[in-house]
């Protein structure tokens, strides 16, 4: 392989512990065999996986889920959320769409 | 934490509170993976909160079928997430030596004038990002569709921004797959060949999991 483009994000991140093991054991990132694995990060870059971590816990846990309406819940599920460095403000529908932009041409959307 | 802090009032103010939020939804997060290990789940959006017990009790009375029937299709399966990301730099470098048309272009700019040598500069930067995005669409597609196979459903997400992601590299893809627990090599193989393929080309393969089926609850 001719000078191959660094992937940072695929070494060794911190396996966050869920229990059930998959073949490639805890919370995984699929990427280079274990025995590949580098030591483990220093603080800044510790930090730097935890910001990482919480964004897809974020793009997850805010962004979707079952949504229940009515009168049997108090939830914003209808409010509308937006993210800026990871700062989470309270926005119009417009500027989170202009953020977040769209997806590729020609995907398929997911099938119902 | 009190009833208090989810008044609709209160949970708006704690929402735009990024410390507030960061630890209640990496507790969410800890409860639904806990209960994962056992079972499968069907993840509720988070400030999703109920005013008593006996709403909850009426939700699953309710919602009997829908939830019995969206736990047996998640049962044994798991959500992973991909994310690829490319160096577009990268890209520019490799097509604009080889591109004809941008090779046309350059051929124009040395025998202009300087006034159509600007325009013509102009023009071919626009021919160069088209190039790229078609180059982009072209393997993020290929990338998509190899790993789709792999699993039961697949959903495809928005990009997301650079001032969140905080990396220098744009994100081209944003897809969660459902995949059976038992195939998780399918996925891996894949995954691995694609990273052979195209890691010399500029892009970069990002894929967490096994995740709750967040991406996946829609059709309760």
């Amino acid at each position: 392989m001719n000078n191959p483009i660094k992937t940072t994000q695929d070494k060794s991140l911190p396996l966050r512990g869920i229990g059930r093991t998959t073949p490639l054991g805890k919370k995984s990132y699929l990427g280079p065999s274990l025995k590949d694995r580098k030591a483990y990060p220093s603080g800044l870059d510790l930090r730097k996986k935890e910001r990482v971590t919480l964004l897809e816990i974020l793009d997850r846990a805010l962004e979707k889920g079952v949504v229940i309406s009515g009168d049997i819940v108090i939830s914003v599920a209808d409010v509308d959320l937006v993210y800026l460095g990871l700062k989470v403000l309270l926005s119009s529908v417009e500027t989170m769409e202009r953020l977040r932009g769209a997806p590729f041409a020609g995907a398929t959307e997911e099938p119902t | 934490m009190s009833p208090d802090d989810f008044s609709e009032d209160n949970l708006k103010k704690h929402l735009a509170d990024m410390s507030w939020v960061e630890k209640n939804i990496r507790l969410h997060e800890k409860v639904i993976e806990e209960i994962m290990k056992a079972q499968a789940v069907l993840p509720f959006k988070f400030g999703t909160v109920f005013e008593s017990e006996a709403n909850v009790e009426k939700l699953l009375k309710t919602k009997n079928t829908e939830f019995k029937a969206a736990l047996a299709n998640l049962d044994g399966k798991e959500e992973w997430g991909l994310k690829i990301y490319c160096n577009s730099g990268y890209f520019k470098d490799a097509l604009c030596s080889k591109d004809e048309r941008i090779i046309e272009k350059e051929k124009e700019i040395l025998s202009a004038g300087k006034g159509k040598a600007f325009f013509l500069k102009k023009k071919k930067d626009e021919i160069i990002k088209d190039i790229i995005n078609e180059k982009i669409s072209e393997y993020t597609k290929d990338c998509f569709e190899r790993l789709k196979i792999t699993a039961v459903d697949n959903k495809i997400n928005n990009v997301l921004p650079k001032e969140v992601t905080e990396k220098q590299e744009d994100m081209v893809l944003n897809a969660a797959f459902l995949i059976n627990n038992k195939r998780i090599k399918e996925l891996e193989n894949g995954l691995a060949y694609l990273r052979t393929k195209y890691t010399d080309k500029g892009l970069i393969f990002d894929c967490t999991g096994p995740w709750p089926p967040y991406n996946f609850c829609h059709k309760v």
